[in-house]
């Protein structure tokens, strides 16, 4: 059984209908990304796996167990934890506040602030600094950190390097090993195809709500990727 | 000396002016709602103290802080839960702003209706008498202890907000009620909670302000007024803005008293007028 | 539709307030009255809060002004005190017009609380200010300025034309281009600005004619009750009345305040007549109604019928940003 079950999900925005029954599945430690134009729906998916958007039709199972109808505080608990577009962190909080808000949900497991500090050596330095003074990248560790926090054994990531240098962007995903390592799944939502290709097990591309293209990181070839991520 | 008793009495009050505005400062800063019917709840919170007091004839008004402020925090949040956690995050600010304005009409009609319009106060027994000598001016034991609640009842406050988990909880969902979700956190348990906070200081400095001026029925518009110009004077976002705008608040209410009798809250809210016109963000102007 | 018959409806609407003074009895004239008056004050909050998006909590005070008004002049001239209506309507515009500059300086929630701050501020002084009558108020020095016989009849026929007016007006103001240019500014201030748009003038003008309506509304209102106390002229309680009428209506559009003007009729007759209960249960019951409908209906009743009877009346297609939650 796999850890993360997604089956003919449908998501809609009041009438409008963003997700046209999607299939995907996620094994422990797997890391798949999400890439897609504009409005394609991957912000979508992953609301829907976060209990923030409701399953409109379908279902998503973590370990067996179905997602659909709980609200978000219960998915939370369950362990599905998200650094959401835009990092989102709390601006009148200091880092250190905004790494202990992750872990409210009393999930236990191998994250805690110590570690986050090794992962992420210059947040310690600015621990108690606010978290609108940090630089963009700064913040994205804070965002990512505040989802460990919470120990989760599905850790979706949107659009992380948004707004970012490269090199930073690069720091960031070197710290990805680390959370592999210790059996989380990821979904990965990005702009920066190379990027997702080169931390990925498998990419997976949406187009209007559908999906148009899945397979393994290292087989994909670019002109099937980018058909896929158009369409014809 | 009279002049100097006349600013200590006004620093008293105006300290229990800023506890009036500490609840509404509460809601509005975490709910970005303006509670109108804040103003009802700090009479309603008087009519339980003076029910009590008659019922209880034996107990020194002053111990029915406790009560009140359990009933308050009750009430506040079943308020909260029932009613206001359905309108709170309404696209329209308005929205929630005139629900607890229509709850603000039916309570002070409802209580027009049952107590009728007579003023009433709570006599605060031999305690009111009391006074200490100190460098030769008069203070009366019952405005210290009011005073010294007060400021406890600030200090706990911002000590709580800043350096208690429940606190940071706090100012998280004011910051982003969406994300905190994320962390298994439920907003509408939050602002149940802070609801209930702001109704217990409500219920507090209500009782507190019956046991000084009389009251009746129609008072909440009075005590809303004087809340939001604390709220507004001080600025949002500062806990210690709102003691402080209080109090100059209270210094000019005894002060105007002082050259021209029964003049109420005239001067109070002209110089509220008059200090928004010079600086619209408040005394320490914080983010909005 | 041909243009004469779209026009039969106001014909014969005013046709029926010009015959009213002769058929109908003094009570009901003095029921339609109040009512006509309420409906003037509901559309002029709207014309501000709804249109102009400025909320005030504190329109009493140019109710009261235009009341004291009208009696003040009666007294100082001895004119017939129907002659102050207008000046009534003046008065209440040179006083918003004054504070308009340090009004404005005000934002949303904070404007909102200036203008009840400030009401209670005239009313204060209303009531310690001995030319004006101090507690006890102003009443007409010369009560036969007055045809008593006539009277009920003629503040009908006021009290309808000040309606009449007010709702025409709203309908011309808003569909000309200052209309246009307030809702743009109500929408996005400084979208309408970058375009170009005067925020502050606009919003003043809407400002100024609001408190004008709201000055002869109070001139007639308080001349019916032939005293102008602080009491009754400054009175929260007119802005719990229009506040409530317009929002259960519905705010932001032209028939809301008719509608609402109706549900506070049936909800005063239902409690204070058929009910037999004292004053303040109706004004329970319409707080009661605002509750409910900002918990299940935030946009008011009328939009509601609306959309259930794809109707268009008077509408300026216009809408409020959504009230929807």
């Amino acid at each position: 059984m796999n850890l993360v079950e997604i089956e003919r999900l449908e998501a809609f925005y009041g009438d409008m209908q963003a997700l046209f029954g999607v299939d995907l599945t996620l094994a422990a430690g797997e890391c798949v990304a999400l890439v897609g134009a504009n409005g394609a729906g991957k912000s979508t998916l992953l609301k829907c796996l976060t209990g923030l958007l409701e399953v409109g039709g379908g279902d998503i199972r973590l370990a067996g167990r179905s997602l659909k109808g709980l609200p978000a505080e219960a998915v939370s608990r369950l362990g599905v934890s998200m650094s959401p577009e835009g990092r989102m962190l709390f601006a009148s909080l200091t880092v250190e506040e905004n790494l202990t808000m992750g872990a409210l949900n009393k999930r236990t497991g191998p994250w805690s602030l110590a570690r986050i500090y090794d992962l992420f050596p210059v947040l310690m330095e600015r621990r108690t600094q606010l978290a609108p003074t940090l630089s963009g990248g700064q913040q994205q560790m804070v965002a990512i950190g505040r989802a460990l926090m919470a120990n989760p054994v599905v850790m979706l990531c949107d659009e992380i390097s948004l707004g970012l240098a490269p090199i930073v962007v690069g720091q960031i995903y070197q710290s990805f090993a680390d959370i592999r390592r210790e059996g989380t799944a990821m979904i990965v939502v990005e702009q920066d195809i190379q990027r997702a290709l080169a931390v990925a097990d498998r990419v997976v591309c949406l187009l209007k709500g559908r999906i148009t293209l899945e397979a393994k990181a290292s087989d994909v070839s670019l002109t099937a990727l980018t058909q896929a991520y158009f369409g014809d | 000396m009279i002049w100097i008793e006349t600013l200590l009495n006004g620093i008293f009050l105006g300290a229990l002016y800023g506890v009036l505005g500490l609840g509404l400062a509460l809601v509005f800063g975490v709910m970005r709602v303006i509670n109108v019917s804040h103003g009802e709840f700090i009479v309603l919170a008087a009519y339980l103290g003076a029910f009590l007091a008659a019922a209880f004839p034996q107990i020194t008004p002053l111990l029915f802080v406790f009560p009140i402020v359990v009933a308050g925090f009750a009430v506040g949040w079943a308020y909260q839960a029932t009613l206001l956690n359905r309108v709170v995050g309404a696209p329209n600010p308005l929205v929630p702003m005139l629900l607890t304005f229509g709850v603000s009409i039916v309570l002070r009609n409802l209580m027009l209706e049952v107590f009728g319009s007579d003023q009433t106060a709570i006599n605060p027994g031999p305690v009111a008498q009391a006074s200490l000598v100190v460098f030769g001016v008069h203070l009366g034991v019952l405005p210290l202890i009011t005073l010294g609640l007060s400021i406890a009842l600030f200090g706990a406050l911002s000590y709580a907000v800043r350096h208690t988990t429940l606190g940071r909880m706090v100012r998280a969902t004011a910051d982003d009620p969406r994300i905190i979700r994320l962390m298994g956190v439920d907003p509408r348990r939050i602002y149940a909670l802070v609801m209930g906070v702001s109704l217990a200081l409500a219920g507090v400095a209500g009782l507190l302000l019956a046991m000084r001026t009389s009251f009746n029925a129609a008072s909440g518009v009075d005590r809303i007024l004087i809340s939001f110009e604390v709220v507004v004077l001080g600025g949002l976002g500062s806990f210690w803005g709102a003691l402080l705008a209080g109090i100059m608040l209270g210094v000019t209410q005894l002060v105007g008293f002082r050259f021209d009798a029964n003049s109420g809250l005239l001067y109070a809210h002209i110089l509220f007028f008059a200090f928004l016109v010079v600086r619209p963000n408040g005394l320490f102007g914080a983010r909005r | 539709m041909n243009p004469a018959i779209r026009l039969l409806p106001f014909v014969a609407l005013i046709a029926a307030v010009v015959i009213a003074p002769l058929t109908l009895s003094d009570a009901a004239l003095h029921l339609a009255s109040e009512l006509l008056v309420v409906l003037t004050l509901a559309v002029m909050w709207n014309l501000l809060a709804g249109y102009a998006g400025l909320m005030s909590l504190g329109h009493q005070a140019f109710f009261g002004i235009g009341g004291y008004a009208v009696f003040l002049f009666a007294n100082a001239t001895g004119m017939a005190p129907f002659w102050g209506f207008p000046i009534a309507g003046a008065a209440a515009a040179v006083a918003a017009a004054a504070i308009a500059p340090l009004l404005f300086r005000l934002r949303d929630a904070y404007f909102a609380i200036g203008t009840w701050v400030l009401a209670e501020i005239v009313s204060i002084l209303a009531q310690r200010t001995d030319a004006l009558g101090g507690i006890t108020g102003v009443a007409l020095a010369r009560m036969d300025a007055i045809d008593f016989t006539r009277f009920e009849g003629q503040m009908f026929l006021a009290a309808a034309a000040t309606a009449l007016a007010a709702i025409a007006g709203s309908v011309w103001l808003l569909r000309s281009r200052l209309g246009l240019a307030l809702m743009s500014v109500r929408d996005n201030e400084q979208a309408a600005a970058a375009i170009g748009v005067n925020v502050w003038a606009n919003r003043f003008i809407a400002f100024v004619i609001s408190a004008a309506g709201c000055g002869v509304a109070g001139a007639i209102s308080l001349l019916g009750g032939l005293v102008a106390q602080p009491g009754n002229a400054f009175s929260p309680e007119w802005t719990v009345i229009m506040t409530f009428v317009v929002v259960i209506g519905g705010i932001g559009t032209l028939e809301g305040p008719i509608v609402g003007v109706l549900v506070y009729f049936v909800i005063r007759e239902v409690t204070t007549v058929a009910l037999g209960l004292s004053g303040s249960w109706y004004l329970v019951a319409m707080g009661a109604v605002a509750i409910a409908t900002m918990l299940f209906a935030p946009q008011g009743f009328w939009p509601l019928l609306r959309d259930r009877m794809q109707v268009s009346w008077l509408d300026v297609q216009r809408r409020f940003p959504s009230m929807d939650r």
